[in-house]
């Protein structure tokens, strides 16, 4: 991989809709961005910013209202049809639901832009369609009907027709979206994984932070007017990341790399205990609006005791002992003072 | 490729052929005149036969209607499963544009709105080639505002509802003409608008064969786009098919074969609405490169069936077969819906 290559160069852009000039509506203007074979690129920001009209332009869905937009140092506008459909695939958040139709018949429509108008894919074409699905791991389902699978199940039959489709970039909106926990960290280390091993350029809008923050090798940050590129590491160090929670209740923990909602303080106690048990009680504590406290002589304090087994928790309440066996027990009795 | 179910079909495409061909032999057998299914059959292969009125009343009268129904079933069939393809609405059918109600309002303009300056001589001189231009010209215009629309307009949605107002609209016109024109006119345009296949003569079916053929093979060329739009347009378009020209052309295609079986026999329900699905739960296959020859093959069977129950067998009334494809159809449309439950995945 030669590092130094922007397979995607974005100059001068502005999105938006309705025609180029002075009637289109600008969604998002200025925009200057690059992109290397082999990146995995999350696009995040607010509801509403542009990132679907960014990835949308980008893909050629719709046209930009000025600006170029380069990819292998051609712009967009020159390739034909076929040619960008050789180049750039699209997977959308859309969840496609067709009668009699299996996973491997919406795969096999990848291969379009290669067996054109009237041609059928052949054994050569099965071959890469075949390879596209074990690449994502549904080979035991490639039979079943689009509609008896999962959404993630489906959303990775929609990420194989990109794999069949052969492209050297791949743009995805909001590929995680309706998809539960274990599916979202699937899908997007299954981006992960195509970056790296077939050295695809991968660019995909996100509202899942946690996860992207992991695992893209650069972010596109789109802030109220100008977009910050960056690693996600430069994103937390320069305080970038902050910007999205100007206006809102959540914060960012820099240490942790995870966000919390903002709590209103309601009382102070001292916690002491060690290991797991220590830190999960502190979660507990801190969201009942406890401010958890080195100092002693407070009016509250907690004990717990991890030598005993089962774990057990000590609450002095005034002077008061009370004994309980789970955090829950603990937050009941703490819920009286608060 | 699992081409255990791509034989699956091909048996199943077999087997259609077969039952067509019985069931055209059959509506060639049945009429108001019994003639002995033997002469039926020396008629068409040797062509002649001892009896010169049956051998006319095969050649002049049964086999265009037959062939008529043949090519009624396909067209409507085959432009119901594109508009509900294009459109990824199960409900669609060949009328959705408002080809029907455009081809209707030539007709009314026609029959009832010239009514006054027609002489019976000239009906019978034109014979029904007037009510047939009547209803391209009524059709083509409809397609040609469609396709104005759709050169701007980026939404298939908004087209399919463009295209319902149109329909509407036009509906209401012909409602004003029939409210005031003369009564006997008013019954030929409800006798057109019932649907007829067997108004057609030979000249008339050597116009509407290389129409309808023409329409089938661009449905066909496009059966491998129509897979693609299957996904959506968004999809469709990243694969790189030219959304705009497919949708012109198939709006065409749709034009062409709904249009012409309207001019000629008369709108005729249900057919392209129930018969795409019929086929897609046989073959339990989204390719269009099965559905259209499916529907083909389909449709022009369950036309002819109809046909042959509008012929009241054992009795000398004839029923308006448009009635006849609602009442058969509906029922099946009833039962898919039941039974599957899931018309909206139906697409």
């Amino acid at each position: 991989m030669n590092s130094s290559e922007n397979i995607l160069s974005i100059e001068n852009l502005i999105i938006g809709y309705g025609s180029a000039g002075s009637k289109g509506k600008p969604v998002f203007s200025d925009i200057k961005l690059k992109a290397k074979k082999g990146e995995n690129i999350a696009v995040i920001g607010r509801n509403g910013i542009g990132k679907s009209t960014l990835l949308r332009t980008i893909s050629r869905l719709q046209k930009p209202l000025k600006g170029n937009i380069r990819i292998k140092d051609k712009d967009i506008s020159h390739y034909t049809k076929q040619e960008f459909a050789r180049i750039v695939s699209f997977v959308s958040t859309e969840i496609i639901r067709i009668s009699n139709f299996r996973l491997i018949d919406l795969v096999a429509l990848g291969r379009f832009p290669y067996t054109g108008w009237i041609g059928k894919p052949g054994r050569d074409d099965y071959d890469i369609i075949n390879e596209s699905i074990s690449q994502v791991g549904i080979d035991d389902l490639k039979y079943k009907l689009v509609n008896e699978v999962s959404d993630g199940e489906r959303q990775r039959a929609m990420i194989a027709r990109a794999l069949a489709q052969d492209t050297e970039i791949i743009i995805l909106d909001e590929p995680t979206a309706f998809l539960d926990m274990p599916s979202k960290y699937e899908i997007i280390r299954l981006l992960n994984e195509l970056t790296v091993n077939r050295n695809k350029t991968i660019i995909f809008s996100s509202h899942d932070l946690n996860i992207t923050l992991q695992e893209a090798d650069k972010i596109w940050l789109m802030e109220a007017d100008e977009i910050v590129e960056g690693a996600p590491e430069d994103m937390i160090l320069n305080r970038n990341i902050y910007n999205l929670f100007d206006n809102s209740n959540m914060s960012f923990n820099i240490e942790s790399g995870d966000f919390r909602l903002n709590r209103n303080i309601t009382g102070k106690i001292m916690l002491n205990g060690k290991g797991i048990a220590e830190y999960w009680t502190r979660r507990a504590l801190e969201r009942l609006g406890f401010e958890i406290s080195d100092e002693t002589g407070q009016e509250l304090f907690v004990q717990v005791d991890d030598n005993k087994k089962p774990t057990e928790w000590i609450l002095m309440k005034k002077g008061n002992k009370i004994k309980t066996n789970s955090i829950y027990n603990l937050t009941l009795h703490l819920r009286d003072i608060i | 490729m699992n081409t255990k179910s791509n034989k699956k079909i091909l048996l199943i495409l077999i087997i259609l052929s077969v039952l067509l061909i019985i069931v055209f032999i059959v509506d060639l057998f049945l009429g108001s005149v019994t003639i002995p299914f033997k002469e039926v059959l020396k008629i068409l292969i040797s062509g002649k036969s001892e009896n010169q009125i049956w051998s006319a009343i095969i050649y002049d009268f049964r086999l265009p209607k037959a062939i008529t129904a043949v090519l009624a079933g396909a067209a409507l069939s085959v432009s119901g499963l594109q508009m509900q393809t294009i459109f990824r609405n199960p409900l669609a059918g060949p009328y959705v544009l408002g080809i029907s109600s455009g081809a209707s309002l030539g007709v009314a303009i026609l029959v009832l709105g010239f009514s006054s300056y027609l002489t019976n001589q000239s009906v019978h001189y034109f014979g029904n080639w007037a009510q047939v231009i009547a209803a391209w010209i009524g059709a083509g215009l409809v397609l040609f505002l469609i396709l104005a629309v759709s050169m701007r307009v980026q939404d298939i949605m908004t087209i399919l509802i463009l295209g319902i107002l149109f329909g509407s609209a036009t509906s209401a016109i012909v409602s004003i003409f029939q409210y005031f024109s003369h009564q006997s006119m008013l019954k030929a345009f409800v006798i057109w608008s019932m649907g007829s296949l067997g108004n057609l003569s030979k000249s008339q079916l050597n116009i509407l064969m290389p129409c309808i053929i023409a329409g089938l093979c661009l449905s066909l060329l496009f059966s491998r786009i129509l897979n693609v739009l299957l996904l959506g347009e968004t999809y469709a378009r990243s694969l790189g098919v030219n959304i705009k020209f497919s949708r012109v052309m198939l709006f065409i295609s749709t034009s062409i074969l709904a249009g012409s079986i309207t001019a000629f026999c008369g709108p005729i329900g249900f057919i392209g609405i129930a018969v795409p699905h019929i086929v897609k739960i046989i073959t339990k296959s989204a390719d269009h490169y099965y559905l259209i020859p499916g529907s083909i093959l389909a449709g022009a069977i369950i036309l002819l069936l109809s046909d042959i129950i509008s012929l009241l067998p054992g009795s000398d009334s004839i029923l308006p077969v448009n009635s006849v494809t609602a009442l058969l159809g509906i029922p099946v449309v009833i039962w898919i819906i039941i039974k599957n439950k899931k018309i909206a995945s139906l697409s």
